[in-house]
C-alpha cells in the first residue's frame, strides 16, 4: 500500500453531497494531480462528519485541521496553501457565531468538543467503502471476541450487564430482549435491524449505515450468535439511497471476507444478511408493521399478545433493533458491559445520537452521553439560537414525543426524564424552535403527520387523531371554541388508553405537551383570534413599516398576487384585500421591513 | 477470496495501521519540510519526495510528514525539522536526497541527531 | 311486526337480521315484550365485530362487558330462535305478513356436542388452501414491449407474498407508477387476490396508481422543514404548478409530492427534483430553477 503522508477526510455524508461534495473531490484530486502531489495526499471520502450546517466539510489529518463550506474555487488556493507550503487557510475554517475567530482544530469547535462517541466513533474517520479501514480500527475484533471467546450465554449477559436500551424509541432493555429470545427454542430465529427511520427530524440511522456500514453488521452478526439465529434483515426506508449502497457494498464485502456466510472466522457459525427497502410508510417503523411489512402482508400493526421474541418474523422468534442500538453493540463486547454502565445516568447507559435541528445556529448530529442538558446539547454544542431569536421550545421524540420549553432546559437528558416532563426519547431528534414557532401550528403538522400516516385499522387512531386535528385547525383558523382545550385534553388521554399500537398511544403527545406548557399560546388563538408568532395564515395580516422600506421594489416584483404596489424608491404598501399571505414579501426583503402581526 | 481467521484480522489491522495512525494524529516522530517560495525554488519538493521514500522503504508506521511555510533562513533552504516525541525538535539545513536518507535513517529510526547537517536544536514552538 | 287484523294483540313473530351487538338487543327488546323473535347471522356464531374488539372508541368501555351479558341472554331466552350460519334469500309480502326464505348453512357439526375446542380445525388437512385466480389477465391496450419488461420483472423474484413489495417497486422504478394491467398480473403470477395486491399498492407513499409527470418535486414536510417554512414551499409551488399536492401537472411536465423527511435536516428547509436537492431554498429560488426542466 502507497504511503500518503496527509489524509483529507471529505464528507460524503447525503448532506454534503447535495451540497456538492463530489465535485469538490474532482477538483481536489485534479488540482493534486496538477501539482503532482496525488501520490503524497489521499483524498478519502467517509461517511457523514455530522457537521451538516457547513457542509461540505473536509478534516484534514494530521493536524486535524476543519474546513468547511467548500466551493471547487476554493480548491487551488487550498492546495496550495496548506498541502504544498503547510499554511492552513483561515478563511475556510470555521467560525463560532460569538467571536468569529478561526477555529483550526476539529476537536477545539465547541460542536465537537463535547461530543463523546461510541455508535458513531469511525464517524469521519474511515472510508465506509473499504472494508479494511473498519478492521484497522479495530472492527470485527467484538465479533471475533464473541465468536471465539464467548458463550450465547455470556454474550447476552454482557449486553445486560452493560444497559443498553433500545436506541429507537420505547428505551426496552436489549439484554432482556436477547436473552428472551434465546430462551424460546424453534429451527430457525431472526434479527432484524429497523433502518426505517420515519421519525421526521432524525436522521443517525441514516448516518450510521452511510458513514460505518460494517458496525451494523457486525452487531447484527453478534446478536445472532447470541441468540441462535443464522440469518438476519436490514429494514431500511427507500428515501435512503446512499445508505442503501453502502450498505449492501458492506454485506457483499463481508461475505468476501467470510465475515458472513457459512463458517464465519472458522468458528462453525453461520449468518447472513438480507436487505429489504421499504416503501414509504412511517408505520412501518412500528416492530410489528415492519414484519408484516416484510412478509408481503399489509402493513399494520398487530395486537402484541405474543412477543415477537417467541414469535415474529414468518412467526420465528425474531429479535428487533434499531440501527443505533447494533452499532453500540461490538464495542460493548470489544470493551466490556461494565465500561459502557460506566457512562450515563442510572437508568440510562452510555450515549445517545441526536439530530440537532432546526433554528439553532450548529445543525447536525451530535452524540453525547446519557444525562447532559438540553442547554448543553442547545447552547454549547448547536452554538445557540439561529439570529440571536429567543429559545421557545425544542421538540424531541418526533410524533410520539413532545414539546419541552424554556423553563426546562437543564433537564438531563435521558429516556425517564424525558417520559417524565411528557416527551419521550424517540429515535433521537431534537428540533430547536425560536420565537417566531406558533405551537399550536406544530401541534398540529403532528397531527396532520399522524392522521396522514395512520395505517386506519383502530379506530382511536384513525377517528381520534383526526377528530383532535380538525379541532386544532378550528383554532389556527380563528374559529376555535371555548372549551376546545378541555376537548382535546379528554380526547387524547382516551386515544392513549385505547389505540393498538405503540405510534398509536403516543400520537396525542404533541398536542397534550404543547397544552401542558403553552396553554396561554392556545387561549391567545381562542380568545383574542391572535397569533402571536405570526404563523397562524388566517389571524395574521402582513404590513410594511413605512420607516424601514426604502422603495426598492423587490417585495412587489415577487409578490404572487400583484398585491404589493409603490414607487421606486417610495414605500410600498400592501393591498389587503388581495393579500394571500405566502410571507413570500417577507422572506425577499433585505431590510425586514415587512411586520407580520 | 479466503476466508479470514480470526489472526487475519489482526494482519489487517497491522497493514493498515499507518494510514490510521496519521488520522488520528498519533505519530512517535514529525517530520516537517519547510515549503515557502524560497524552499521550493531551493528544490524543497525533492526533499519531501526523497523523505517520502525513505518512509516507504523503511516500513515506518508512525512517522508524520508535514509541510509548513517559510522557516525564516531562506539562504539555507532546502530545510527541514525532525522532532521525536517528548524531544526538542531539530533543524536540518542545506539539504539534499542523500542527507535526507543520512537524516531519516540515524535520527529518525535511530534517534541520534546527525549533528554535521544540524541547524540548530530547538525551535519556536508550533504546536 | 302486528297482524293488521288486531292491533292489541301480540302475535305473529319478527326476523331480526344480523347477529352483531345491535342486532342482540334489539332481539332481546323484542322479545322481552313478547314477540318471537328468529334472530339471522351469516357467520357461524352470533356476537359480530364487537367480539374482536378490546375497548370501545370514545368513551374507552371494555367492549366484551358490553356484550357478554347480551350473548348470553340471547343463547338462552326462550323467545328467540337463532339462525346462525345461515343467510337471507327471498323476502315478499307487506308488513305484518311477510314471507322470508332462509338458507341454512351445512354446519356439519353437532351443535349440541361441540365444546368449541378447535382441535378439528388444526387437524384438517385442507386448511388455507391458496388462491388460484385461475387464467392468466387477458390484457389489452398494453403494448408488447411493457408485458415483456413486467415478466422480466416478475421473473426476477421466487413466487409467493414476499416478493410483492419488491415487485411493485421495481414496475415503479420502471413505469413511474402502477398501471392496472401491472397490478393483474402481479396478482395472477403470485396468487394473491387482486384486492390484496390493491391494498398493499395503496398503503406506501411510494407508489401511485396514476401515471406521474416526468420530474418529481418532492417536497420535504419534516418538522425541521416545517419549522423553516415547507409549507410556503408547498403553498408557492401548488400556485406555480396549478396543481394541489400529490398531484401531476395537465402537461405531465411535474409531479408535485410532499414527503417526509428526507432526512438531510441540516439543510432544511429541502426540495429535491428528480435526483437533485436543493438545500436552504426559498420559494422565490425555487420557482425560478423550475425552467432547467423541460417539459
Amino acid at each position: 500500500m502507497k504511503s500518503h503522508r496527509a489524509h483529507v477526510m471529505l464528507c460524503a455524508g447525503t448532506g454534503c453531497v447535495s451540497n456538492g461534495s463530489f465535485e469538490v473531490k474532482a477538483a481536489l484530486e485534479k488540482e493534486l494531480a496538477e501539482r503532482d502531489l496525488q501520490d503524497e495526499i489521499a483524498v478519502v471520502m467517509t461517511g457523514c462528519n455530522g457537521f451538516c450546517a457547513q457542509g461540505p466539510v473536509m478534516v484534514v489529518q494530521p493536524g486535524e485541521v476543519f474546513y468547511q463550506l467548500l466551493g471547487t474555487k476554493d480548491i487551488p488556493h487550498l492546495v496550495e496553501e496548506h498541502f504544498l507550503k503547510g499554511r492552513p487557510v483561515e478563511r475556510l475554517m470555521y467560525r463560532p457565531p460569538v467571536d468569529k475567530i478561526p477555529v483550526p482544530r476539529m476537536s477545539d469547535i465547541g460542536f465537537f468538543k463535547k461530543q463523546r462517541l461510541i455508535a458513531l466513533r469511525n464517524r469521519g474517520l474511515i472510508d465506509p467503502e473499504k472494508i479494511d479501514e473498519y478492521i484497522a480500527r479495530g472492527g470485527y475484533q467484538g465479533l471475533s471476541k464473541a465468536l471465539t471467546e464467548m458463550t450465547p450465554e455470556s454474550i447476552v449477559e454482557e449486553v445486560t450487564k452493560s444497559g443498553l436500551r433500545g436506541r429507537g424509541g420505547a428505551g426496552f432493555p436489549t439484554g432482556r430482549k436477547w436473552a428472551s429470545a434465546a430462551k424460546h427454542a424453534s429451527d430457525e430465529k431472526y434479527i432484524i435491524c429497523n433502518a426505517d427511520e420515519g421519525d421526521p427530524g432524525a436522521f443517525m440511522d441514516r448516518s450510521i449505515i452511510e458513514g460505518d456500514p460494517h458496525a451494523v453488521i457486525e452487531g447484527m452478526t453478534i446478536a445472532g450468535r447470541a441468540v441462535g439465529a443464522h440469518a438476519g434483515w436490514v429494514y431500511i426506508r427507500t428515501e435512503y439511497p446512499i445508505a442503501m449502497e453502502r450498505l449492501n457494498l458492506a454485506i457483499s464485502q463481508a461475505r468476501d471476507y467470510g465475515l458472513l456466510g457459512a463458517d464465519i472466522l472458522g468458528s462453525g457459525f453461520d449468518f447472513d444478511i438480507h436487505v429489504f427497502r421499504g416503501a414509504g410508510a412511517f408505520v412501518c417503523g412500528e416492530s410489528s408493521a415492519l414484519r408484516a411489512s416484510i412478509q408481503g402482508d399489509p402493513p399494520e400493526p398487530s395486537a402484541k399478545h405474543i412477543h415477537a421474541t417467541e414469535r415474529g418474523l414468518f412467526q420465528k422468534p425474531t429479535v428487533l433493533n434499531n440501527v443505533e442500538t447494533l452499532a453500540n453493540v461490538p464495542e460493548i463486547i470489544l470493551r466490556g458491559g461494565e465500561w459502557f454502565a460506566g457512562i450515563g445516568t442510572e437508568g440510562s447507559k452510555g450515549t445517545k445520537v441526536f439530530a440537532l435541528v432546526g433554528n439553532v445556529n450548529n445543525t447536525g448530529l451530535v452524540e453525547v452521553p446519557m444525562g447532559t442538558t438540553l442547554r448543553e446539547i442547545i447552547f454549547d454544542i448547536g452554538g445557540g439560537m439561529e439570529k440571536g431569536k429567543e429559545f421557545k421550545a425544542v421538540q424531541t421524540g418526533g410524533p410520539s414525543g413532545g414539546c419541552i420549553p424554556a423553563s426546562l432546559l437543564d433537564l438531563p437528558v435521558d429516556f425517564d426524564r424525558l417520559t417524565e416532563v411528557g416527551s419521550m426519547m424517540g429515535s433521537g431528534g431534537m428540533i430547536v424552535m425560536d420565537e417566531d414557532t406558533c405551537m399550536v401550528d406544530v401541534a398540529r403538522y403532528f397531527l396532520d403527520f399522524l392522521r396522514d400516516e395512520s395505517c386506519g385499522k383502530c379506530t382511536a387512531c384513525r377517528e381520534g387523531v383526526d377528530a383532535m386535528y380538525q379541532i386544532v385547525s378550528r383554532i389556527c383558523n380563528g374559529h376555535g371554541c371555548e372549551g376546545d382545550i378541555e376537548l382535546l385534553e379528554d380526547l387524547g388521554e382516551t386515544i392513549k388508553d385505547t389505540a393498538l399500537c405503540g405510534l398509536g398511544t403516543s400520537a396525542p403527545n404533541p398536542v397534550l405537551s404543547t397544552i401542558a406548557y403553552f396553554r396561554q399560546e392556545y387561549e391567545t388563538h381562542i380568545s383574542e383570534r391572535r397569533c402571536p408568532a405570526g404563523v397562524c395564515k388566517a389571524l395574521i395580516t402582513y404590513s410594511i413599516d413605512a420607516e424601514k422600506c426604502n422603495g426598492c421594489t423587490l417585495c412587489a416584483k415577487n409578490c404572487p398576487e400583484n398585491a404589493i404596489s409603490g414607487d421606486k424608491k417610495e414605500v410600498h404598501t400592501i393591498d389587503q384585500s388581495k393579500c394571500i399571505k405566502c410571507g413570500i414579501c417577507r422572506d425577499v426583503c433585505r431590510r425586514e421591513a415587512v411586520l407580520v402581526q | 477470496m479466503p476466508k479470514l481467521r480470526k489472526e487475519d484480522l489482526e494482519q489487517i489491522a497491522q497493514r493498515m495501521k499507518k494510514a490510521m495512525s496519521l488520522r488520528e494524529g498519533a505519530g512517535r516522530a514529525k517530520i516537517t519540510v519547510h515549503m515557502g517560495t524560497c524552499g521550493i525554488s531551493a528544490g524543497a519538493r525533492k526533499i519531501v519526495s526523497a523523505v517520502m521514500h525513505c518512509l516507504e522503504e523503511s516500513g515506518a508506521q508512525d512517522v508524520i510528514v508535514t509541510t509548513s511555510g517559510c522557516a525564516g533562513l531562506c539562504s539555507r533552504e532546502p530545510m527541514m525539522t525532525v522532532e521525536l516525541s517528548g524531544q526538542a525538535p531539530v533543524k536540518y539545513v542545506d539539504l539534499d536526497e542523500a542527507k535526507v536518507k543520512r537524516v531519516f535513517d540515524e535520527h529518525v529510526i535511530g534517534g541520534v541527531i546527525v549533528a554535521e547537517f544540524a541547524l540548530a536544536r530547538g525551535s519556536e514552538q508550533t504546536l | 311486526m302486528r297482524s293488521e287484523t288486531d292491533h292489541h294483540e301480540k302475535v305473529g313473530s319478527v326476523l331480526v337480521v344480523g347477529g352483531g351487538v345491535g342486532g342482540m338487543q334489539a332481539a332481546l327488546d323484542l322479545a322481552e315484550s313478547g314477540f318471537k323473535v328468529y334472530l339471522l347471522e351469516k357467520e357461524p356464531s352470533i356476537g359480530g365485530t364487537m367480539a374482536k374488539l378490546d375497548k370501545t372508541f370514545p368513551t374507552n368501555d371494555c367492549a366484551m362487558c358490553t356484550l357478554a351479558p347480551r350473548l348470553v341472554d340471547t343463547g338462552k331466552h326462550l323467545n328467540i330462535e337463532r339462525l346462525t350460519y345461515s343467510e337471507l334469500l327471498e323476502l315478499s309480502g307487506t308488513p305484518g305478513r311477510f314471507k322470508v326464505l332462509v338458507k341454512k348453512k351445512a354446519r356439519s357439526v353437532d351443535p349440541d356436542k361441540c365444546t368449541g375446542c378447535s382441535e378439528c380445525m388444526e387437524a384438517c388437512l385442507v386448511r388455507n388452501r391458496p388462491y388460484s385466480p385461475g387464467v392468466e389477465p387477458e390484457l389489452q391496450d398494453v403494448e408488447g414491449q411493457e408485458l415483456l419488461v413486467l415478466r422480466e420483472i416478475l421473473g426476477r423474484y421466487p413466487r409467493g407474498r414476499e416478493a410483492i413489495v419488491p415487485i411493485l417497486q421495481d414496475i415503479t422504478a420502471e413505469f413511474n407508477w402502477l398501471p392496472e394491467w401491472s397490478l393483474r398480473m402481479v396478482a395472477h403470477t403470485l396468487g394473491l387476490p387482486l384486492s390484496r395486491v390493491v391494498r398493499v399498492a395503496t398503503f406506501y407513499n411510494l407508489f401511485s396508481l396514476e401515471p406521474r409527470g416526468k420530474h418529481i418535486i418532492r417536497v420535504c414536510t419534516g418538522t425541521a422543514c416545517h419549522v423553516k417554512g415547507a409549507g410556503k414551499i408547498v403553498d408557492s409551488l401548488e400556485r406555480e404548478l396549478k396543481v394541489k399536492s400529490g398531484e401531476t401537472t395537465d402537461d405531465r411536465r411535474f409531479t408535485l409530492e410532499a414527503v417526509r423527511c428526507l432526512g438531510c435536516c441540516g439543510l432544511a428547509p429541502v426540495v429535491t427534483i428528480d435526483e437533485e436537492v436543493y438545500g436552504k431554498i426559498t420559494s422565490a429560488r425555487l420557482v425560478k430553477e423550475l425552467d432547467a426542466y423541460p417539459a
